[in-house]
C-alpha cells in the first residue's frame, strides 16, 4: 500500500532521516513513534510531498510518487495545529478537498454531510473553526481529510494539544473511525501510550533511524535495543556480564544473582536487563525465590486502578513495581521484590 | 502633610498635566475644524452660529476641486501600486532565505528615514533624466516609493504570524500553489494588504514636502494648495479644504486599523 | 475580501507561485529591493555626481560654498532644533506613555486620541498651530490675549514637538507595557517608594523604548521642512528649507545636491553609530 524505501533527508549538512524503510499494508494503522526531533515529522511530510527527499523513493499503491506534488497524491492529512482554514466555515473546510478532487456540486454537498455525521458533528457545519473547542477542531480536521476517500491518512500528532481525559477518549474514537472507514493510516506521535493502544504496527524512530518495526506487543515485550526498551514503557534496569551456572545463564549485579530466561546466550557478554513494573511482585518478607531483591520504598504513587511503587535497591539503583491500589506498605518500609526469570528482557 | 494627601496631590497634578498634554496634541486640529464653520472672513471661532459658506466657496473654486481630484487619483493609484509591490517584497523577505536578510531589509525602509526634501529633489532630477513626464507619472511613482515602507511593515508582520500548515493542508487537500494562494493565503493576508493600502493612501494624501518638487502646473495636490494659500493669507477656505483632507484621511486610517486588528 | 481584482490576476499568480516556492522567494525580495533601488536609492546616489561640477577646474565649488557661514548656521540649527525638539517631545511622550501603561483603564480610547493626529497631514496640523499662535488668530480674537511667538524659534519647536509626539509615544509605551507588573510590585514590597520605583526600576527598563523614540523624533525633526516654513521666520531656516530654496527659487541643482549629500552623510553617520548600540530594525518596527 505505502512503501517508504531508503528515505533520506538532509537539511544542509544536518541529517534529519537516514535510510528509513518500512511498508504499510492495506487498512493497517501504523504509528511512527519517537522523541521530538527524531525525524518522524520529516518522514510524514515527505510522504505527503511537502518535503523533498534527499534520497530514496516513496511508493503509494505501487506507483512511485516521489516526484509528484502533494496535490497529485490523493493523501489525507490532519495536522497538530488542525490547520483548519479560519476564514471558512466547517462545511466549507470539508468541501475544499472535495472540490479540489473534482467532485460535482451535488456530491460535495452529500459527502460534506456524511463526513459531519461520521465525526458526530452534524450540527456544526456553519460554525467557523474559531468557535469550536480543541477536540471538535480535531474532529473537523479528520472529517476534512477523510471526505474525499484518500488512499492513506496521515496524522501528525493530532492529539498533542488535548488534555489527558479528552486524549484518551479521542484515541478510542479515532480507532473506531479508522475501522469504520477502513482507511490505511500512518500516525505520528511522541506519546508511547498513543502508539501502543492504537496501532497494528509501530515504527520506533530515533536520530533519524528506525530502531524497531514491530507490533505494539513485541515493541513492549521484546524491544530490539536499549533505546526502545527505555523509550517505550517503564522498567527497572540492571547491567552486568553473562556467565553460566549449571547450564543456566545468569548475571551478577553487585553480588546479586539474576537468572536469565534464555540459556543460549554466550558467556562474557555485557548486557542490559529490563524488567517491566507489572512483572515485579512485592512482599514485606523474603520468599527465597530466585531473582529476589531487597529494597526500601521511596514513593508510592496511586494511579487510580493500581499503585506504582518506587524502591531503592541495595546497590543504589531504583526499581519500579505495580501493586494493588492500596498496598499494605508505607514509604521507608523494607520490602522484597522479585520477578520470574522468563520476564527478564535481555539486550 | 500625610503621605496619603501627598499621593492624592501627586495624582491630581499628574492628571492635570496629562490633560494639558492631550490638549496640546489635539487642540490644533480641533481649532482648524471649528474655525472652518465661521461666518466671518477670517478663521475665527464661530460665536454666533455656524456657517457652511466656506465649504460652498470650496465647491465653487475650480482650482481646489482640481487639486482634490489630483490628490484622489495620485493617492489611489500609488496606494494600489505600493500594496502590490510591498506585499511581494514582504513575502520575499519573510519566506526567502539569503545572507544578511535583516540588514538588507532596512533598505526597504529607507524612504521613511531620508528627509523628504532630499527624496523630492533626487526624484525630480532622476525623473527628468529618464524622461518620465512630470505631473501624474512623477507624483504616482514618487508617492508609491514613499508609502511602500508602511505596506511592507504591515504585511511582513502579518506573514510572520501566519501558520504555514494552512498552505500545507491546502496542498494535501489537492490544491495547486496558485489555487492555494487564491483561496487560502490570499484571503487570510488580504485584510493586512488592504490595511497597508489604506495607510499608503493616507501617507500619500497628506504628503507635501517631496510632492512640492514633483507637481506640474496642472497637477497640484491638496496639501500643496493649502501651503500656497497659507503663504498668501489666512482665509477660512483653507480650513474647509483642511477639513476635507482630515475626513478622507481619518476614514481610511480608521478602516485600516479595523482591518489590521481584525 | 480581496484587493486583487480584474487585471490583477497575473499579480495574484506571481504571488501564488512565489508563496509556494516555484519562483524563488528571494526573487520576490529582489523585486522589492529593485524597485526601491531604482526609484529611490539610485536617484539619491545620483545627487553625488550632480553636486560636483565635473570637468570644470573647481569640482568642489558647491561644497566650498556649503562651508559658508549662513549654510553652516542652517546645519547647526537643524541639529540643535532636532535635539531640543527631541528633549521636549520625549518628556511629554514619557508622561503620556506612563499614563497609558499604568494609570488608565481606557487604554484603547487614549491610544486612539494619541494616534489620530498621526493620520492627519502635517500641513493641517502646522496650520492649526499657526492659528493658535497667530496674533490675529481665533485665540487672540476670542480671548484678546496675543502671543508674539509666531515666526520665532519657540514656535518652530512647539510645532515640531506637537507633530512628532505620537511617534515617540508608541515605542515608549511598548517598552513600559512590557515591564512585568510583578517587578513593580516587588520593588514596592521591598520598600521602595513610588518615585524610587520609577527611577530605579521602571525608567531603566523603559530605556530602550525611550532611545528608539528619541532617534525617530530626532531624524524627523532635524529634516523637517514644513515646521520652519510655516511657523518660523527667516532666522529659523533649517537645512531642508535651504535645500528647497536652492532648488526651487535659485534653480541651483548642484548646490542643493551638495547640501543634501552633506546632510545625509552626517545623518547616516549618526545612524551607524546608533545601529551599533541598538537594533535599527526593531526601532523602526515600533512605528
Amino acid at each position: 500500500m505505502l512503501e517508504v524505501d531508503t528515505f533520506t533527508k538532509y537539511y544542509g549538512e544536518l541529517c534529519a532521516v537516514e535510510d528509513l524503510s518500512f511498508r504499510i499494508e492495506e487498512g493497517e494503522f501504523v504509528t511512527l513513534l519517537g522523541p521530538s526531533g527524531c525525524g518522524k515529522s520529516t518522514t510524514l511530510h515527505a510522504i505527503a510531498g511537502l518535503v523533498e527527499p534527499t534520497d530514496g523513493r516513496i511508493r503509494l499503491r505501487g506507483t512511485d510518487v516521489t516526484d509528484l506534488p502533494p496535490e497529485k497524491r490523493n493523501i489525507g492529512m490532519a495536522f497538530q495545529s488542525t490547520a483548519l482554514f479560519p476564514h471558512m466555515t466547517v462545511r466549507e473546510n470539508i468541501a475544499y478537498g472535495l472540490k479540489m478532487h473534482g467532485y460535482s456540486a451535488a456530491d460535495v454537498e452529500e459527502r460534506v454531510e456524511e463526513s459531519l455525521e461520521l465525526v458526530d458533528m452534524p450540527d456544526h457545519g456553519d460554525h467557523k473553526p474559531g468557535e469550536l473547542s480543541g477536540g471538535q477542531q480535531q474532529r473537523v480536521s479528520l472529517a476534512r481529510s477523510l471526505a474525499y476517500e484518500p488512499d492513506i491518512l496521515l496524522l501528525d500528532e493530532p492529539l498533542t494539544g488535548l488534555d489527558r481525559v479528552l486524549r484518551e477518549e479521542m484515541r478510542g474514537w479515532l480507532n473506531r473511525i479508522q475501522r469504520e472507514v477502513n482507511v490505511t493510516t500512518l500516525y505520528v506521535t511522541h506519546d508511547q501510550e498513543d502508539a501502543l493502544s492504537m496501532s497494528d504496527k509501530v515504527v520506533v524512530l530515533n536520530d533519524g533511524q528506525a530502531q524497531q518495526i514491530d507490533s505494539p506487543e513485541r515493541i513492549y515485550e521484546s524491544p530490539a535495543n536499549p533505546f526502545v526498551a527505555e523509550f517505550v514503557g517503564k522498567s527497572t534496569q540492571f547491567n552486568g556480564t553473562v556467565t553460566h551456572e549449571n547450564g543456566q545463564a545468569v548475571v551478577y549485579n553487585d553480588e546479586k544473582r539474576i537468572a536469565l530466561p534464555d540459556s543460549s546466550i554466550d558467556d562474557d557478554q555485557s548486557v542490559s536487563l529490563y524488567v517491566r513494573p507489572e512483572d515485579i511482585e512485592v512482599s514485606p518478607k523474603p520468599t527465597g525465590a530466585e531473582n529476589e531483591f531487597r529494597g526500601i520504598v521511596t514513593d508510592i504513587a496511586n494511579l487510580g486502578n493500581r499503585a506504582e511503587l518506587s524502591a531503592t535497591l541495595e546497590d543504589g539503583s531504583t526499581a519500579l513495581a505495580h501493586t494493588t491500589r492500596f498496598p499494605d506498605i508505607d514509604v521507608d518500609d523494607d520490602i522484597f521484590l522479585r520477578f520470574p526469570a522468563e520476564r527478564v528482557i535481555v539486550l | 502633610m500625610s503621605t496619603r494627601t501627598t499621593a492624592q496631590l501627586e495624582g491630581v497634578t499628574f492628571r492635570a498635566l496629562i490633560t494639558l498634554v492631550f490638549a496640546f496634541l489635539l487642540l490644533p486640529v480641533l481649532i482648524v475644524i471649528l474655525t472652518s464653520f465661521t461666518p466671518q472672513n477670517f478663521p475665527a471661532i464661530p460665536q454666533e452660529g455656524l456657517s457652511l459658506k466656506w465649504y460652498q466657496e470650496l465647491l465653487a473654486d475650480q482650482r481646489l476641486l482640481s487639486a482634490l481630484t489630483v490628490s484622489l487619483i495620485v493617492s489611489t493609484v500609488s496606494a494600489i501600486l505600493s500594496a502590490i509591490i510591498g506585499t511581494i517584497a514582504a513575502i520575499g523577505f519573510v519566506r526567502g532565505e539569503f545572507p544578511y536578510k535583516e540588514q538588507i531589509s532596512t533598505v526597504m525602509l529607507l524612504p521613511m528615514i531620508i528627509s523628504p526634501v532630499i527624496t523630492g529633489i533626487a526624484l525630480v532630477r532622476y525623473f527628468s533624466t529618464i524622461q518620465l513626464p512630470s505631473g501624474f507619472p512623477a507624483l504616482i511613482l514618487g508617492h508609491t516609493v514613499l508609502s511602500l515602507p508602511y505596506v511592507f511593515l504591515l504585511v511582513r508582520s502579518e506573514l510572520l504570524t501566519y501558520d504555514r500548515d494552512l498552505e500545507r493542508a491546502s496542498r494535501v487537500l489537492g490544491a495547486d500553489p496558485v489555487t492555494t494562494f487564491r483561496h487560502v493565503t490570499g484571503p487570510i493576508i488580504s485584510p493586512a494588504i488592504l490595511a497597508g493600502a489604506f495607510i499608503a493612501f493616507v501617507v500619500s494624501f497628506g504628503e507635501f514636502t517631496a510632492t512640492q518638487f514633483l507637481i506640474s502646473p496642472g497637477t497640484s495636490t491638496v496639501p500643496v494648495v493649502i501651503y500656497t494659500m497659507l503663504r498668501t493669507g489666512l482665509t477660512p477656505t483653507i480650513n474647509a479644504l483642511s477639513v476635507v483632507l482630515i475626513v478622507v484621511m481619518l476614514v481610511l486610517a480608521l478602516a485600516s486599523r479595523k482591518l489590521s486588528s481584525a | 475580501m480581496s484587493v486583487q481584482r480584474g487585471g490583477l490576476g497575473r499579480v495574484t499568480h506571481i504571488i501564488g507561485e512565489g508563496l509556494e516556492g516555484r519562483i524563488a522567494n528571494r526573487h520576490l525580495a529582489l523585486f522589492g529591493l529593485g524597485f526601491v533601488g531604482l526609484f529611490f536609492v539610485l536617484p539619491i546616489l545620483l545627487l553625488i555626481p550632480e553636486s560636483l561640477s565635473l570637468g570644470s577646474t573647481t569640482p568642489f565649488e558647491s561644497y566650498r560654498r556649503v562651508m559658508n557661514g549662513i549654510y553652516v548656521d542652517a546645519f547647526v540649527r537643524s541639529f540643535l532644533y532636532g535635539f531640543v525638539t527631541t528633549g521636549v517631545t520625549l518628556a511629554l511622550a514619557y508622561m503620556l506613555s506612563y499614563f497609558l501603561a499604568f494609570s488608565t483603564e481606557r487604554v484603547r480610547t487614549a491610544m486612539i486620541l494619541i494616534i489620530v493626529p498621526l493620520w492627519i497631514a502635517y500641513i493641517v496640523r502646522y496650520f492649526g498651530i499657526l492659528l493658535f499662535l497667530s496674533p490675529a488668530g481665533p485665540l487672540a480674537d476670542l480671548t484678546g490675549f496675543e502671543t508674539d511667538l509666531l515666526f520665532t524659534t519657540p514656535a518652530v519647536v512647539i510645532g515640531l514637538a506637537n507633530v512628532y509626539l505620537p511617534f515617540a509615544v508608541l515605542p515608549i509605551y511598548n517598552s513600559l507595557n512590557a515591564i512585568d507588573e510583578e517587578l513593580v510590585n516587588a520593588s514596592r514590597v521591598l520598600g521602595a517608594g513610588k518615585w524610587r520605583t520609577i527611577t530605579k526600576v521602571i525608567f531603566p527598563l523603559s530605556l530602550p523604548g525611550l532611545v528608539a523614540a528619541g532617534l525617530i523624533v530626532f531624524i524627523l525633526a532635524a529634516g523637517s521642512f514644513l515646521g520652519p516654513a510655516v511657523l518660523g521666520g527667516p532666522k529659523q531656516t533649517m537645512i531642508a528649507n535651504v535645500i528647497a530654496q536652492a532648488f526651487l527659487d535659485n534653480f541651483n541643482i548642484q548646490f542643493a545636491s551638495a547640501l543634501a549629500i552633506v546632510y545625509t552623510v552626517l545623518l547616516v553617520g549618526l545612524l551607524l553609530v546608533f545601529n551599533t548600540l541598538f537594533d535599527l530594525q526593531e526601532v523602526l518596527g515600533n512605528i
